[in-house]
């Protein structure tokens, strides 16, 4: 029975976004009724699942003997699961209020909603060529979404995107075939699965194979040299970026690549090699490049998703540790991350479409008109810098304290990274809220005029004048308040979740 | 009563931060600011009571909650605590005091007095802190607090240097915090106990990191107390900030960096393990540097409230090179600096505010002749001063003594005799950028009546047609300060033995 | 079912004389009787792959029942079947759908010709698949050639007739080298019968002697079919042949003729030389290398393309690269991926063109990408297939390609030297399919007035062309049946394989 309910959460939002143009809605207020009626429920099934926790599998589709797609719940997948089951509603109920300006809406909930079935698909996925099909599928299935507004930029930025997602599918298909090929089987097994007789003397091979397969899955979350289309990837109208680029999409990407570091290649074997050393480097790298990236930049959306370019290998960079505590503080920062991250893109994203002002240098003294959002993202701001006390500091710790545990050279080079990161952070988080909250006097406390003289390539938004910019409503409003208030209690309260994450991953060795 | 202490200031601050939109104009500003002052003043001078209720009677310890396992929000009252927490009040509640007058003519003192009271309460949590964790929570808690008094005035160039100060100052947290992971590791526990916690096995084979680790840590709280390579945002920070908040910062939120790296160096990591290795020297190194770099740069620095940041500079390595030596004596030197450099510190740029307020002079050729108008200002700085210089019988004599004393005793090389000499040059550095101000402030010579041209635009432009002593809101703070610097000189004996009493059990 | 027997032959015969039949009909006639034709030897071929697969067997089929050195030998198994079968049902696909555009770009009255070049080009499309004599085979590639050379130049502008006189050059310059190839065999073994050959080339290779004219021979033949088939370096003429000729007539040359050689170059190295021999020539690694160039080149000139018929020409090459890679690999795993890979190219590249052919009705007959701006909207079902035949061509999970990419993929794993470039060469070249197929699909649906162009308001919707949507359905579901039921086929691959030589 409860086998049935892993394939329901990932066909349920399928289908239901599908049949979302042939169902005749009287009005738009109808339809949201009923695309949150269909998030909602999928959830609940998701979240049912958790508690649940079904041994068995449920083969979906069988393309040949040994190629199924076929659905299984674990430790891990329950982590990912967890985390798209608790933010999918909310994300689609911020969604409604902001698309209300947006054209296409039937389009574009159609997307969102079938996006949702496929990233469960890969939460969920048994073994690694499901993962790998539902990989491909979330490419597909998120390219209308950036393509949304249709303008040059956005079909620029979703060309850019989709040759990296494909690129690193067809990088990652390498390392698919070869566990098909060299593995004693295609599921995920703690530990990893690789017939270490049938490679014999092939050793090396095996290991460059896992980097090309670790390259190619991490080009979803970013990776540097393999990040620039996600600031593009910006363009999409920011329910997209604050839930697919922010969470489910490059989340996906950090949980491919733990999913075959601890339970295809397997950690124990990866762990000294000098594959571990090859991908160490790029992820301590995107650490810092990432940040900096984010100083630089002052468009609002593009310096979040630059942030989010360096916390995503935050997560890379604890799988490449290859120790379960690794896994762990990969874990806990992918939860946090999607937490401060959503939370942070909702706020940029309620800026956005009540001031109609897109960079830094024109927020000043909006605070004053929109104290709730920028408090909320001060607070985002303060969490990601890893101020003790939110969540972002806990999972820096556990990083922490796993590289140290790794005693591995690059370790520490990577604490010095986060370090340095924590601080490029302090200033790009930091200088929005001063803006906000501060305005500098010789601007004329952003009350008018500056606002109105826009550069050339100043986005499509007109901004709307100082004294008409006011909070949003409840529905925008009711996540950023959530994610805030989970973002100080995890912050404050975090043990429970660690152990519960530490058992998972106890599993591995 | 810990938890109280804490929180009343800070939920006090909150709750003025809140109303802050609702500043209202003309009369009924007088009166709101009236009550805002009363409302503040309690605050202040009942949190000081706690705070000092606390520290002296009130229980040792208080766990609030568990950050992580074996990771609590964890408080415990020891000596090091006493000392500070009490420097932290008398000085905050003095200052702020001060600052109802002040921050008239800055405006936005909701702003201002909120967020003084919520770092008043996040520096007496920091001196609570038991562990490395909590102080380090603290530790940034404060950075981003006080934050908010650096660019008050909101120019750009106030924004710049408080974005300046918070880049240093997170540079410096994450510097510690790189260490704290480290220490985390190889320690049995983060609690502070005196003599170290360090588990000699782990560290023995980790020596290399652990050092690294461990320098980290000191120059990454040195960035908060203004050592060498972090100093830079000192200069910048002060002169564009509040006079009292210039005061705080340099009387007491330097020193905040000082009580981070005497729990680091004293309380967790253990003096054992890093004398004699190459950190010891290289802090010395670094300490002795400043000492001398400050000094020079204050004396070349012609604003002000600039000089007298170069000179917190110097001043605070003082404190540093007390700590590097590792020996008794030094050590009761440097916690006797920390006490009397913080009420010197802040009585001199209470002057500096005073200057700044009643004459609209920054500048120090501008001071030329103040003596006249100001005579008990320029008093109370002339004792400061002598007492920074280290003129006996003022404070600064004493602590220097120790300092010098500790140096030439310690088994510490050529810095035995190098560390005082810097000491001697950079108090004759001292002597000279600010006794000149005391001599052309109370006998101008030539440049008099340049200097009262000046002064008389200078009062067109500020609109204070009287230029005389401030009232006594401001004043009395400012004396007090002043003579406290003063008779900690004369009666050193009770701060002297409590001191020592530290030393004896850390060392 | 001795009947079925018979079938094979048959069907060569049938095809080979409804093309004079077709030449002296009607147009309306010749048309039907085409279409007739062409279901009939499908629906034979069917039969002859069920005779097949339930006996597990293979027959070979004397004609005139004269045995080996007079008479000539017909041999057939599932393999075969299904091969003839698969070509059949393309075919069909293709003639049907591009009926519209043949009766609007040709003459009137060379239509007759046209349909009895397709029938000549069936019959030797089987009997390439069928025969069992090299000589036969030689003499059915000539006849292949002409009737390409005639799809070609049916529609006769500049550019197609320069392409047609290309396509000859080459063709009959691989022609050549195969029948100095089939020269040099016949020299040393004194059959033409593939069967004979083959025992003779064994015993050749196992003593020794003649071992330079042995390879001599195999190299000959090989490039000679890998010119024909265009290969990397020979791939010159393709792209004007099947970027201009009128619509069935791209879509069958790009997905069956070029098959029908690499079928016999197929059937020659498992059949007449034997593939152990082959391996040890080492004329694979040479087929590996260029296969691998084939394959990304052929997608660099694709991206530098701006017509998007030559773009899906060019794309070909590079799929051919994919065919003569896993012949490279030397391996029968190799062998299994590159015959999926000829159907699923088959199938996928077909739909392409017949998609793109629709796509570009409703853009003025512009065929520039500028042009196509905009057409997914115009016309839903053909930016649909296209789209279908792209992520195809990407390998996507679900779409015949990745079927083939991952038994390229998976037949790489079990070589030793050549696994690493093989697997790079496949990804980099899914990338590069990624770039122009992908860049081609955003494009259709990037709407015109936001990119500030106009472009034509033509819209076509099913009911305008109810035949060519059809098959563009029938295109897909084709396309998903080969992406989602490829085991049977596999399986059905692999026994008929090990049946072959």
């Amino acid at each position: 029975m409860s086998a049935i309910l892993l394939a329901v959460v990932v066909v349920l939002p399928v289908l239901g976004g599908a049949l979302l143009p042939l169902l005749p809605f009287q009005s738009r207020r109808q339809r949201q009724v009923y695309i949150e009626g269909v998030v909602l429920v999928t959830s609940v099934l998701a979240l049912l699942l958790l508690f649940h926790r079904p041994e068995e599998r449920i083969v979906i589709f069988r393309f040949t003997s040994n190629l199924t797609l076929s659905l299984k719940l674990d430790g891990l997948g329950t982590v990912f699961v967890g985390i798209i089951a608790v933010l999918w509603p909310l994300a689609t109920l911020y969604a409604f209020e902001y698309m209300e300006q947006e054209e296409h809406e039937v389009t574009f909930f159609l997307f969102y909603t079938v996006t949702y079935g496929v990233t469960m698909g890969i939460a969920l996925a048994e073994d690694v060529v499901t993962m790998y099909c539902f990989y491909e599928m979330l490419t597909l299935v998120t390219l209308p979404l950036v393509m949304h507004t249709l303008t040059r930029e956005a079909i620029l930025a979703s060309r850019t995107y989709l040759y990296y997602s494909l690129g690193g599918a067809a990088f990652a298909f390498m390392g698919v075939i070869f566990i098909l090929i060299y593995g004693t089987t295609a599921d995920f097994v703690p530990g990893g699965v690789l017939d270490l007789v049938k490679i014999g003397d092939r050793k090396n091979l095996l290991l460059l194979i896992y980097v090309f397969c670790f390259f190619g899955f991490s080009v979803k979350s970013a990776m540097f040299p393999f990040s620039g289309w996600l600031p593009k990837a910006g363009v999409a109208p920011t329910p997209v970026t604050a839930l697919l680029h922010a969470v489910a999409v490059v989340k996906a990407g950090a949980f491919t690549t733990m999913r075959i570091t601890y339970y295809s290649f397997g950690a124990q074997f990866l762990c000294g090699t000098w594959a571990q050393t090859v991908v160490l480097i790029p992820v301590i790298v995107t650490i810092v490049y990432g940040c900096s990236r984010a100083v630089k930049e002052t468009h609002l959306k593009r310096r979040l998703a630059w942030s989010t370019v360096g916390n995503l290998s935050y997560i890379l960079f604890g799988t490449a540790l290859m120790t379960p505590s690794g896994l762990v503080g990969a874990l806990s920062h992918m939860v946090f991350h999607a937490l401060m991250k959503i939370c942070m893109f909702f706020c940029a994203g309620a800026v956005i479409s009540r001031s109609g002002r897109e960079y830094i240098w024109q927020l000043d003294g909006l605070g004053r008109r929109m104290p709730k959002v920028f408090a909320a993202c001060t607070v985002c701001g303060l969490a990601l810098m890893g101020v003790p006390g939110l969540c972002g500091f806990i999972s820096k710790w556990n990083l922490v304290k796993a590289a140290i545990e790794s005693r591995n050279l690059l370790g520490y080079v990577g604490i010095a990274a986060l370090m340095a990161s924590a601080l490029l952070t302090a200033i790009y988080m930091l200088t929005v809220s001063v803006h906000a909250f501060f305005p500098a006097k010789d601007s004329g406390s952003g009350s008018t005029e500056r606002v109105s003289v826009t550069p050339a390539g100043a986005g499509h938004a007109t901004p709307v004048p100082y004294d008409q910019v006011h909070d949003p409503g409840w529905r925008m409003l009711l996540p950023i308040g959530i994610f805030v208030v989970a973002m100080i209690a995890f912050g404050l309260h975090p043990q429970p979740l660690i152990d519960e994450l530490t058992r998972l991953v106890d599993v591995i060795h | 009563m810990i938890g109280l202490s804490i929180l009343l200031p800070v939920v006090a601050g909150v709750f003025l931060l809140l109303s802050a939109g609702r500043d209202a104009g003309g009369d009924e500003r007088k009166e709101s600011l009236h009550a805002l002052h009363v409302q503040t003043g309690l605050v202040l001078l009942l949190t000081g009571a706690l705070a000092l209720y606390t520290a002296w009677n009130g229980a040792d310890t208080c766990t609030w909650f568990e950050l992580m396992r074996r990771i609590p929000v964890y408080f415990h009252i020891d000596d090091v605590s006493r000392l500070f927490v009490t420097v932290v009040s008398v000085t905050w509640v003095l200052v702020g005091f001060y600052s109802f007058v002040y921050m008239s003519h800055e405006g936005k003192e909701r702003r201002f007095f909120g967020f003084y009271l919520i770092v008043y309460g996040v520096l007496i949590a920091l001196c609570f802190a038991g562990n490395l964790v909590t102080l380090y929570l603290f530790y940034e808690l404060m950075t981003l607090t006080s934050m908010p008094m650096v660019l008050h005035n909101g120019s750009r160039e106030a924004i710049l240097a408080a974005l300046k100060y918070l880049f240093y100052s997170m540079c410096g947290a994450y510097l510690g915090l790189f260490g704290i992971f480290f220490l985390y590791r190889f320690c049995d526990t983060l609690t502070f106990t005196a003599g170290g916690t360090l588990n000699p096995e782990l560290a023995m084979e980790n020596q290399t990191i652990l050092m690294i680790a461990v320098f980290a840590m000191l120059i990454g709280f040195g960035a908060k107390a203004g050592m060498f390579p972090m100093h830079a945002w000192l200069p910048t920070a002060h002169p564009v900030a509040p006079s009292p908040a210039s005061a705080v910062m340099s009387g007491i939120i330097v020193k905040a960096g000082v009580l981070a790296i005497i729990r680091v160096v004293y309380f967790v990591v253990g003096p054992d393990f890093i004398r004699g290795t190459w950190v010891q020297t290289a802090w010395m190194s670094l300490a002795l540097l400043t000492v001398f770099m400050g000094s020079m740069l204050a004396f070349w620095e012609p604003v002000f409230k600039k000089r007298l940041a170069y000179s917190t500079v110097s001043q605070v390595s003082y404190i540093l090179f007390g700590l590097s030596v590792l020996s008794e004596t030094a050590m009761e030197g440097a916690l006797l600096h920390v006490v009397f450099h913080a009420f010197i510190k802040s009585a001199l740029f209470l002057t500096a505010g005073v200057f700044l307020y009643q004459a609209g002079k920054t500048r120090v050729e501008q001071l030329r002749g103040i003596g006249r108008q100001m005579p008990v200002t320029l008093w109370c700085f002339t004792f400061a001063s002598l007492a920074l210089i280290g003129i006996p019988p003022a404070s600064g004599f004493i602590s220097k003594w120790y300092l010098a004393e500790g140096a030439l005793e310690g088994d510490i090389g050529v810095f035995g005799w190098a560390g005082p000499a810097v000491l001697l040059l950079s108090a004759l550095l001292t002597a000279g950028y600010l006794l000149p101000l005391v001599t052309n402030g109370f006998f101008p010579k030539a440049g008099l009546v340049e200097a009262e041209m000046a002064e008389h635009i200078d009062g067109a432009e500020t609109g204070t047609e009287q230029v005389g002593d401030p009232s006594a809101l401001m004043l009395v703070p400012l004396a007090v300060l002043a003579a406290l610097a003063l008779l900690l000189g004369i009666f050193p004996n009770p701060l002297i033995r409590f001191v020592s009493g530290i030393a004896a059990v850390v060392l | 079912m001795e009947v079925v027997r018979n079938f094979p032959f048959l069907s060569i015969i049938m095809a080979l004389f409804s093309g004079p039949l077709c030449s002296v009909l009607g147009r309306q006639a010749a048309k039907w009787v085409n279409t007739a034709v062409i279901s009939l030897i499908g629906v034979m071929s069917f039969a002859v792959l069920l005779f097949t697969v339930r006996t597990g067997d293979f027959y070979v089929y004397q004609m005139g029942h004269f045995p080996a050195p007079w008479g000539n030998e017909i041999r057939f198994g599932q393999l075969e079947a299904w091969m003839a079968l698969f070509f059949c049902v393309i075919m069909l696909l293709c003639m049907l759908s591009g009926r519209r555009e043949l009766a609007r770009e040709t003459e009137p009255t060379k239509q007759n010709l046209y349909y009895a070049m397709v029938g000549l080009l069936l019959s030797s499309l089987l009997a390439l698949i069928y025969t069992n004599d090299m000589f036969t085979a030689y003499v059915f590639v000539e006849i292949n050639t002409i009737s390409a050379c005639g799809l070609i130049m049916i529609r006769e502008n500049g550019r197609t007739l320069e392409a047609a006189m290309r396509y000859m050059i080459m063709s009959l310059l691989g022609s050549g080298l195969l029948l100095m190839g089939l020269c040099f065999l016949y020299d040393l073994t004194g059959h033409l019968l593939m069967s004979n050959i083959r025992e003779s080339v064994t015993a050749l290779a196992a003593s020794g002697e003649y071992h330079v004219p042995l390879l001599v021979a195999i190299c000959l033949m090989s490039v000679g079919i890998a010119i024909k088939s265009a290969l990397f370096p020979f791939h010159a003429w393709l792209p004007d042949a099947y970027g201009y000729s009128t619509l069935s007539s791209s879509a069958i040359l790009s997905s069956l003729v070029s098959k029908g050689y690499i079928f016999l170059l197929v059937k020659i190295f498992y059949r007449v030389i034997g593939f152990d021999v082959v391996r040890e020539s080492k004329v694979v690694n040479v087929l590996f290398i260029f296969g691998i160039l084939g394959m990304i080149l052929g997608s660099v000139f694709a991206i530098q393309e701006d017509n998007v018929r030559r773009m899906i020409a060019y794309s070909s090459v590079a799929q051919i690269g994919y065919i003569y890679m896993g012949f490279g690999l030397g391996t029968a795993a190799g062998m299994i991926a590159s015959l999926y890979h000829i159907l699923s190219h088959a199938a996928t590249k077909s739909l392409l063109f017949v998609a793109a052919s629709g796509l570009t009705d409703v853009s003025d007959e512009r065929t520039d990408f500028l042009g196509l701006t905009g057409a997914g909207y115009r016309n839903k079902l053909a930016g649909l297939a296209f789209t279908v035949g792209s992520l195809s061509m990407v390998g996507i999970p679900a779409f015949s390609g990745f079927i083939s990419k991952l038994l390229f993929a998976q037949a790489a794993y079990e070589t030793r030297h050549k696994m690493l470039l093989a697997l790079v060469a496949l990804a980099i070249s899914t990338i590069l399919n990624a770039v122009y197929f992908m860049k081609t699909v955003i494009r259709l649906y990037t709407p015109g007035w936001r990119a500030g162009l106009t472009v034509a308001q033509a819209k076509i919707t099913v009911k305008d062309q109810p035949l060519k949507s059809a098959m563009l359905v029938c295109f897909i579901m084709l396309n998903l049946f080969l992406g989602l039921c490829s085991e049977p086929l596999v399986r059905l691959m692999i026994e008929g394989l090990e049946r072959f030589a």
